[in-house]
């Protein structure tokens, strides 16, 4: 077709700002790709589903809190008509320490096994396990286990080896009886041991969490499983526990933060693009004079352009996913050894799902072909006279006045957008701000470059002061220029700001809510990774040793309100506010301890009480192992551990009578004022070797270890750099249009004697000024956005003190007016270029 | 029958105190095959009568018919297509695609009125080569010489086979060797082709080619003369004329 073939000539023309332009695209595309295709890998990895396969067993129950119950459950499903078999199991993974993870031949290692806890005598009743070596369990069994046939082949461990397991009693010893053949149910990790051992692990004496049943032949399956979910009444669901589901609300929130991220990339992107169709038009206004003067009609010339920002829009957005998707992969890689650390979990590829797509392309080409419309309209109203009369540079009119009106008022409803404390609405806000700083700024073009031109007369004499009369006579032109480093600009600083702060809040939350004199901190610091915890023994025996003041700890269950999942955590209202500390956002921390050790009370944490718009005074049903129980919300607030999971806190008393859970997953410790230190210490991790699922950490030991894991945060400011690059090519095009436009004028001074030098001072000028403006606006903004994102923080319970580093902004104006300068360097140097009597006859 | 005919013509720019009067009541017809230049000092209106003959502007008064039918009250599209079909225009400066090359620049009309590719390309070439371009076909403008890209500019304007070919200072851009083959090549043009050609120029060298001259000043007709037709060029004849002119 005519219009592709004529929009690619021209964009091959221009090589270098079809490249240029291209990269604005491909940026934004890549950004909410990759982060798209990471999350589902991440939640795939996190959220383990401890369910069978749907066709392998009959039916499988468990209970909708995720949580343990009586093994009697189990007798009340046998009961059911139809119902032939019955299996009770205690299904858990298990996060292995690093002293105790197993080894593959490959050097990598195995960290997390899938427990099965099975009666011996009934599990062969209702699924088939298959030997590849070595014998079944048995009833007289006690600590032998079963391994899957590739972890065998992995490991090398066969039948006859022992195998030491973490338990909630300290540690295990098992002799390895057979090896099973065939698909694991539950994955190569899935291992079998006697469930009354399982029980003993755990530290869940008489209680299982999965209920496996077989039909009888002739039944009808449907039937027998309204009958078994109708016999154990609410509470109770059909399929396996699933671990992690917590985390669901937590990856919305993230992703959330990086579709906005993408989202304002590709909106500078767009603007990007804007600016090179305005220079594309202004280019060749002469040439599209002449072809509406040959008979092109308005539409074909609206059909050029377009078909030129569809096919930058298409390539842009092909690249994009295409990096995008290299991306995900290159950080899944890099992030791997940290989620194996910390969560005790491996992640697989990126996944592309077909919304992701969609959103991509729908944003990649949607915003390039809307930049790309308003210069294309300007390009169909240019006359077929202007091939034939020199083209005068359009003469503005000053009608700042208005825009400059509406540009206010958004930045007032900008500001408005904080008030009923919604994220989304203050992202919408931060939209809102943009917009309207660029409207208000061709107003503010003009004081503005007046006060910075004074500045620059100091260096630039008389170069200065024709450059400040170039900006003021075209506001407009000058306004658009100065955003994009404005926009640039104030995302560089937000983030920078938003970074520091995070870096600088979270070290603050590690101090406070994990800030005991030693620590016995779990494999996975996701408390339900897998974790196995301790039996109320070890406590007890830290309580014991000399020189100990103070112990308190962290217990987990699972729950759920109205079908939310939600993790409940016992703390002891005594010991752990002496200890450690919740950060509150709504409650009065002098008397919610002992509030929640009174009756039935509980702390939510922020993300939950945003997600869920709960508030101190209402009332919680939670759903427990013992029924439902109502609790009453006493506070809002959380820890460092689990502000990202919706959480709620309550007695070690109440946990203990609701969900039947006595097991401490963090232990921590306080020192007595005259102890010896050392004395201590030697105890504590005598008492730490009985229990290798823990780790043992001195306060300063583990302050080390967290700030090198904030440290990562660094990280993200490759990211910050990134983003620069796109406000660096909207200043070297707009400076390239100015430059074109103004051909003529520029040979009528060299004519009449500027030296090419002072052609190039003049520009520079005015790109200092431009760079100037958009700098202060930049920081302006930028710290205002930057501490609307920390308040956006806080809305989802992460509670930051807002920081931001002199340094930090003294870096910002350097990069501001290093940019002035270096998107100066290529116009200027054409412009000094500049033949006089070509530039003279061009028009 | 005329193919160009102006009554009243009259063209005023801007308003008020600043208002100037670019035409003033022209009246001016032209016979098929004729070829005219329209002289006349700097700001006198000669491009303006161009513009509103090739219905590219609009006259303040009075109207232009082309082929008897007046260009008044015609919308944007069919002044478009009128232009792509009967009229060709020639620029000072060429005004080529710098991306295409010279068979896709003359190519352009015919591809804008809808037709295949390949034909349009053949169609191009026989213009191109008539032109003494031949061997030029696939060169891009940045490839070629002024005149070379006047004569892509000319072969552009004459492919549609258009009744009207319009030109302003066609020559203006280029020296006296090159303007002399473009003013021999219009005047081909008229004689062996019978195209009308309306061309606005300053140079009496070049005006000598015509067969008829129009003086304006101050935006109206001062002169209208026939030169000779007999291919004996005029040019003391037109030189006579400026001097009285001014
Ligand atoms: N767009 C415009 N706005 C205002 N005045 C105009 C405009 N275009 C032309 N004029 C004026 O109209 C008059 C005629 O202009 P025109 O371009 O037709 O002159 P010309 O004879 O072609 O001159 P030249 O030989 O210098 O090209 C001039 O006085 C000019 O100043
Ligand atoms: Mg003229």
């Amino acid at each position: 077709m005519f219009h592709i073939k004529l929009a690619l000539r021209y964009l091959r023309g221009r090589k270098l700002r079809t490249t240029l332009t291209l990269i604005a695209i491909v940026f934004g595309v890549m950004i909410i790709v990759g982060f798209n295709a990471i999350l589902p890998a991440i939640s795939q990895a996190i959220q383990g589903n401890l369910s069978a396969m749907a066709d392998e067993v009959d039916l499988t129950v468990s209970s909708e809190t995720r949580g343990p119950f009586a093994m009697a459950v189990a007798d009340q499903v046998r009961q059911v008509p139809g119902v032939a078999a019955v299996s009770p199991q205690l299904v858990r993974p298990m996060a292995l320490p690093a002293s105790q993870a197993l080894v593959n031949k490959d050097g990598t290692a195995v960290t997390l096994l899938i427990v099965r806890g099975v009666d011996p005598a009934t599990v062969t009743e209702v699924e088939q396990i298959s030997l590849a070596d070595g014998r079944l369990l048995t009833a007289a069994d006690q600590n032998a286990i079963l391994i899957a046939n590739s972890l065998a082949q992995n490991t090398g461990l066969g039948v006859g080896d022992r195998l030491t397991l973490p338990a909630a009693t300290g540690v295990m010893d098992f002799e390895i009886v057979g090896i099973t053949s065939g698909r694991p149910l539950q994955g190569s990790e899935e291992v079998f041991i006697p469930l009354a051992t399982a029980q003993t692990v755990f530290n869940f004496p008489g209680q299982i969490n999965t209920i496996e049943a077989r039909f009888a032949a002739n039944s009808n399956a449907d039937t027998v499983r309204a009958a078994v979910l109708a016999a154990l009444g609410s509470g109770y669901k059909v399929g396996g526990t699933t671990t992690g589901s917590e985390f669901a609300a937590a990856m919305e929130a993230a992703n959330y933060i990086y579709n906005m991220f993408g989202v304002i990339a590709i909106a500078l992107g767009g603007f990007i693009i804007f600016i090179t169709f305005r220079t594309v038009v202004v280019e060749r206004r002469r040439d599209i004079g002449m072809l509406r003067a040959i008979g092109a009609s308005r539409k074909t010339i609206l059909g050029l352009i377009l078909a030129e920002a569809l096919i930058l829009g298409v390539i842009g957005t092909a690249v994009g996913i295409l990096l995008g998707y290299l991306m995900a992969t290159g950080l899944l890689t890099g992030m791997q050894s940290l989620l194996e650390e910390f969560m005790r979990t491996s992640v697989g590829s990126p996944t592309l799902e077909p919304w992701v797509f969609g959103l991509a392309i729908g944003l990649g080409v949607g915003i390039t072909l809307l930049a790309g419309l308003f210069p294309a309209l300007a390009a169909m109203r240019v006359s077929p006279l202007e091939a034939l009369r020199p083209s005068l540079a359009e003469v503005e009119r000053r009608r700042a006045g208005r825009g400059a009106m509406v540009g206010a008022i958004l930045i007032v409803v900008a500001f408005l957008t904080l008030l009923p404390g919604t994220v989304g609405l203050a992202a919408l806000g931060i939209l809102l701000l943009i917009v309207g700083l660029a409207l208000v700024l061709p107003a503010l073009i003009y004081p503005l470059a007046r006060i910075f031109g004074r500045l620059l007369s100091i260096i630039f004499a008389r170069e200065g002061q024709i450059a400040q009369g170039n900006l003021t006579r075209q506001p407009g032109r000058a306004a658009i220029t100065a955003s994009a480093i404005t926009i640039g600009l104030s995302l560089l600083v937000a983030m920078g700001s938003l970074i520091l702060s995070m870096q600088g809040g979270m070290m603050e939350w590690v101090n406070t809510t994990l800030g005991s004199d030693y620590l016995f901190m779990p494999p996975s610091l996701v408390l339900g990774g897998g974790n196995i915890g301790a039996n109320e023994q070890m406590a007890a025996d830290i309580a014991a040793l000399p020189g100990v003041e103070q112990v308190t700890s962290l217990r987990l269950a699972t729950s759920q309100i109205d079908g939310t999942d939600l993790q409940v955590i016992g703390i002891d209202p005594v010991t752990y506010p002496q200890i450690a500390g919740l950060i509150f956002s709504k409650g009065d921390e002098k008397t919610v301890y002992a509030a929640l050790g009174n009756g039935r009370a509980i702390i939510v944490n922020g993300i939950f009480a945003a997600q869920n718009g709960v508030t101190v005074g209402d009332t919680l049903t939670l759903q427990t192992p013992n029924g439902a129980q109502t609790y009453q919300v006493v506070a809002v607030g959380g820890d460092f551990l689990n502000f990202k999971l919706a959480t709620g806190y309550i007695s070690q008393a109440n946990l203990a009578q609701d969900f039947n859970e006595t097991t401490d997953m963090l232990v921590m410790v306080d020192r007595a004022a005259n102890a010896d230190a050392a004395q201590v210490a030697a105890g504590l991790q005598q008492i730490a070797a009985g229990y290798p699922a823990f780790t043992f950490y001195s306060l300063a030991e583990w302050q080390t270890q967290m700030e090198r894991t904030l440290a990562a945060f660094n990280g993200m400011y490759v990211l910050l750099i990134i983003l620069a690059i796109p406000s660096l090519i909207a200043l070297i095009n707009t400076l390239a249009i100015n430059v074109l436009e103004r051909t003529r004028e520029i040979g009528t001074l060299r004519a009449v004697g500027a030296t090419r030098r002072q052609v190039r001072r003049m520009i520079t000028a005015e790109s200092l000024l431009l760079a100037a403006t958009g700098t202060l606006f930049g920081l302006l903004t930028g710290l205002w956005l930057s501490y609307i994102m920390v308040g956006a923080m806080s809305m989802v319970g992460l509670i930051l003190p807002f920081s931001f580093s002199y340094a930090g902004i003294l870096l910002a104006i350097a990069v501001g007016l290093g940019f002035g300068i270096l998107g100066a360097l290529i116009p200027a140097r054409q412009a000094a270029k500049l033949d006089i009597v070509r530039a003279l006859a061009y028009e | 029958m005329s193919i160009v005919k102006t009554e009243q013509l009259t063209k005023v720019y801007g308003q008020g105190a600043t208002a100037v009067t670019a035409l003033n009541r022209i009246n001016m017809t032209i016979q098929p095959g004729e070829f005219v230049a329209v002289m006349g000092p700097s700001g006198c209106g000669k491009s303006t009568l161009l513009h509103l003959v090739g219905g590219l502007d609009q006259p303040t008064s009075g109207q232009v018919l082309l082929d008897d039918r007046s260009l008044s009250g015609l919308k944007d599209d069919d002044l478009t297509t009128l232009r792509r079909r009967q009229i060709g225009f020639v620029f000072q400066f060429f005004n080529l695609i710098p991306v295409l090359t010279a068979v896709e620049n003359t190519a352009l009309p015919l591809i804008l009125d809808g037709m295949k590719q390949a034909d349009a390309h053949n169609q191009a070439e026989v213009w191109l080569t008539r032109m003494g371009l031949g061997d030029r076909l696939s060169h891009r403008p940045d490839e070629l010489s002024g005149g070379q890209q006047q004569r892509v500019a000319i072969a552009r304007a004459l492919v549609a086979e258009p009744t009207l070919l319009l030109a302003d200072e066609p020559t203006g851009n280029l020296d006296s060797r090159a303007a002399d083959e473009i003013a021999a090549l219009l005047r081909q043009i008229s004689h062996e082709w019978h195209r009308t050609v309306l061309m606005v120029t300053h140079d009496p060298r070049i005006a000598a080619h015509a067969n008829r001259i129009v003086f304006l000043k101050d935006g109206t007709i001062v002169d209208d003369t026939r030169l000779s037709d007999d291919g004996q060029y005029e040019e003391r004849v037109v030189r006579e004329k400026m001097a009285v002119m001014a």
